[in-house]
């Protein structure tokens, strides 16, 4: 076990590496040149042309002329040492940015993973116990609905009916806890709606097994059969899922956040693209990217838990 | 004396788009109190059927008709929620497929531990209480057994802990469903050990059901030869074996090992296509000429036998 952390660990570090050039690369290959963008946000806005002499100075200052290897080797040596960079456009660090954006970000995923997770589990278990009922088809219906339906559109959605029309949550921001409701929906509802799907189909799977089977036979009531043996069997592909949908939800937040203007990295992240500030971009996706993998190496963790089959040796 | 179990006339016929199997015809018997009878049969001969439909577990599909009686109750006809107050109290299972019918996420000790608790033995008696069970079904270790999740265990180990949980909720008939099927030839013999242990030590009324003839030999008091859904031979272990009057019998004690292993020619027909006449007819030595066209009914031979075969009609 603690060799396979130790393993696991080290493609951790090899996966942030390849990230970080991947990033790196798309990044500097955005069409439209960084200094030129960079010196319009600066200096003049969007509409107008910048001057050759302008860009010429932007790109001396913010070292955008330098070969691209040695940029990223310096961008990559300044996280080794603990220094993110600096913001072009904000003029702070980019540490002092995340020190900003991030806990809004943590707070909306977690919120909504939550709740994609505990609705998509009892939705997924009801739908299974009805099968083929009435309930059973309302719950595919909303199931496929929300995996079809893509977020910002959902999220126009949400605010039309619950703030315009029915006054009940405010249309956006930040601050008090009723500002949090419609963005969690609108980031939760897709990965509530895959988990709710894997969550049916394992737990009709299961219920198929012999050892259920004989669990009734024992003479065991309904209840402990489906709590003691049916979920905890079901249990371990919807796990899988919810770790890949954790991806999708912070790939998500990048434009809820931006609907709701939820002070994230999501929308941190989407200005720094739109004025190139290079370093904030490629820094906010590895933070995006490092969450990811620890989310899913603690999810290998878990499986180990559940599953003593499950062995890394 | 004692009748536990009593099936009357039961029928099982499951509807399939090929048309209809008829896994189970007309098979009747009785079973006294502490008696272990056996039924016996090739695969697809409806023996597990039987057991199945003893506990209720067929699936919805199934057409089932006939009796059967529990200690005078008619219970075939109760409903699932009145029934499963019989299931693991009254009657329990030892079931095919070992393997698959353990739960792979808990251990085996909690496993029979859930069989304890439904015939109320508080947590406390349960660890000491399992690791009885576990050491008079041959485990030389039985607290690391209880300890081990079944995937740790071989076959037959597997194979034993079913047979424990199916004990340790004390049925007043245990049906055993082909407890030897896909074992090794080590682990059949300690299985089949184990259950002539339990025979002496228990006195279960026991309802095994079996292809083993050997398992059958060895525990067995009376037997019931299936072929094709039916009855076709009745009566006590040691008379069968020694004098089978059913020509399907005689084949099968003939193609034991130790009898020379004669196979018998042809197969067993299909379930949904049976012959009209005697469905043992075609592979049959003597071909009597009712066989070909009359289906035998089953014939009492010297009160404790039957057989059904044209040869024994006068």
């Amino acid at each position: 076990m603690h060799q396979y952390i130790v393993m696991r660990t080290g493609y951790l570090i090899l996966t942030l590496f390849i990230a970080s050039v991947f990033t790196f690369c798309v990044v500097n290959a955005i069409p439209g040149e960084p200094a030129e963008v960079l010196a319009k946000h600066l200096f003049l806005g969007l509409e107008e042309s910048a001057p050759p002499e302008l860009i010429a100075e932007v790109s001396a200052r913010y070292d955008l002329n330098k070969p691209l290897i040695e940029q990223y080797s310096e961008w990559i040596r300044g996280i080794l040492s603990g220094n993110l960079g600096n913001s072009i456009i904000y003029n702070k660090s980019v540490g002092k940015l995340l020190e900003l954006y991030l806990p809004p970000t943590i707070l909306l995923t977690s919120f909504a993973m939550t709740f994609a997770i505990i609705t998509g589990i009892a939705l997924g278990i009801a739908s299974a116990l009805h099968q083929n009922k009435t309930a059973d088809h309302l719950i595919r219906f909303i199931t496929i609905f929300s995996i079809s339906m893509p977020s910002f559109w959902v999220a126009v959605m949400l605010i039309l009916i619950f703030s315009l029309w029915l006054n009940l949550t405010p249309v956006a921001g930040y601050g008090e806890p009723k500002y949090i409701i419609l963005p969690l929906i609108a980031l939760g509802l897709h990965s509530m709606a895959s988990i709710a799907r894997i969550m049916r189909t394992s737990m009709l799977d299961t219920m198929e097994k012999p050892f259920i089977i004989f669990s009734k036979a024992k003479g065991l009531s309904r209840k402990k059969i489906l709590f003691s043996h049916a979920f905890k069997n079901a249990f371990l592909p919807v796990l899988t899922v919810i770790g890949m949908s954790f991806g999708s939800l912070l790939a998500g937040s990048v434009i809820i956040e931006t609907i709701f203007t939820w002070p994230g990295i999501g929308a941190l992240l989407m200005k720094a693209i739109s004025a190139r500030d290079l370093v904030v971009i490629e820094s906010t996706i590895m933070v995006i990217v490092f969450m990811f993998l620890i989310v899913n190496f603690v999810i290998d963790i878990l499986y180990h838990v559940i599953d003593p089959r499950i062995t890394y040796e | 004396m004692n009748t536990v179990l009593e099936v009357m006339d039961l029928n099982v016929t499951f509807p399939t788009r090929a048309g209809a199997i008829r896994a189970s015809q007309q098979v009747s018997f009785r079973m006294q109190k502490g008696e272990i009878s056996v039924l016996i049969g090739e695969t697809g001969s409806g023996k597990s059927v039987i057991g199945l439909a003893v506990l209720h577990l067929l699936p919805e599909a199934a057409i089932i008709s006939g009796k059967i009686n529990y200690n005078g109750r008619e219970i075939l006809s109760m409903s699932e929620k009145e029934f499963s107050r019989f299931r693991g109290r009254d009657i329990s299972l030892v079931p095919q497929n070992p393997s698959g019918s353990l739960d792979p996420l808990m251990r085996c000790g909690k496993q029979i531990s859930e069989s304890l608790e439904i015939r109320g033995i508080s947590n406390l008696k349960q660890s000491t209480e399992v690791e009885n069970i576990l050491s008079n079904l041959q485990f030389s270790d039985p607290k690391l057994t209880a300890a081990s999740f079944p995937h740790e265990l071989s076959g037959g180990m597997r194979q034993r802990v079913t047979t424990g949980i199916a004990l340790a909720s004390e049925p007043k008939l245990l049906v055993s469903d082909e407890p030897t099927k896909g074992l090794d030839y080590s682990s059949r013999k300690t299985s089949m050990k184990m259950f002539l242990h339990l025979k002496h030590i228990r006195k279960d009324t026991h309802l095994l059901i079996t292809h083993d003839l050997d398992l059958a030999r060895m525990i067995g008091d009376t037997i019931h030869v299936l072929y094709s859904g039916e009855i076709i031979e009745s009566g006590p272990v040691d008379e069968i074996f020694s004098d089978p009057h059913h020509p399907y019998t005689e084949g099968l004690i003939a193609a034991l090992p130790r009898n020379g292993m004669k196979a018998m020619p042809g197969m067993c027909p299909g379930l949904i296509d049976l012959p009209s006449g005697c469905y043992f007819y075609s592979r049959c030595p003597y071909q009597c000429e009712q066989g070909k066209t009359i289906h035998p009914a089953i014939i009492p031979v010297n009160g404790r036998r039957s057989v059904r075969c044209h040869r024994f009609s006068r």
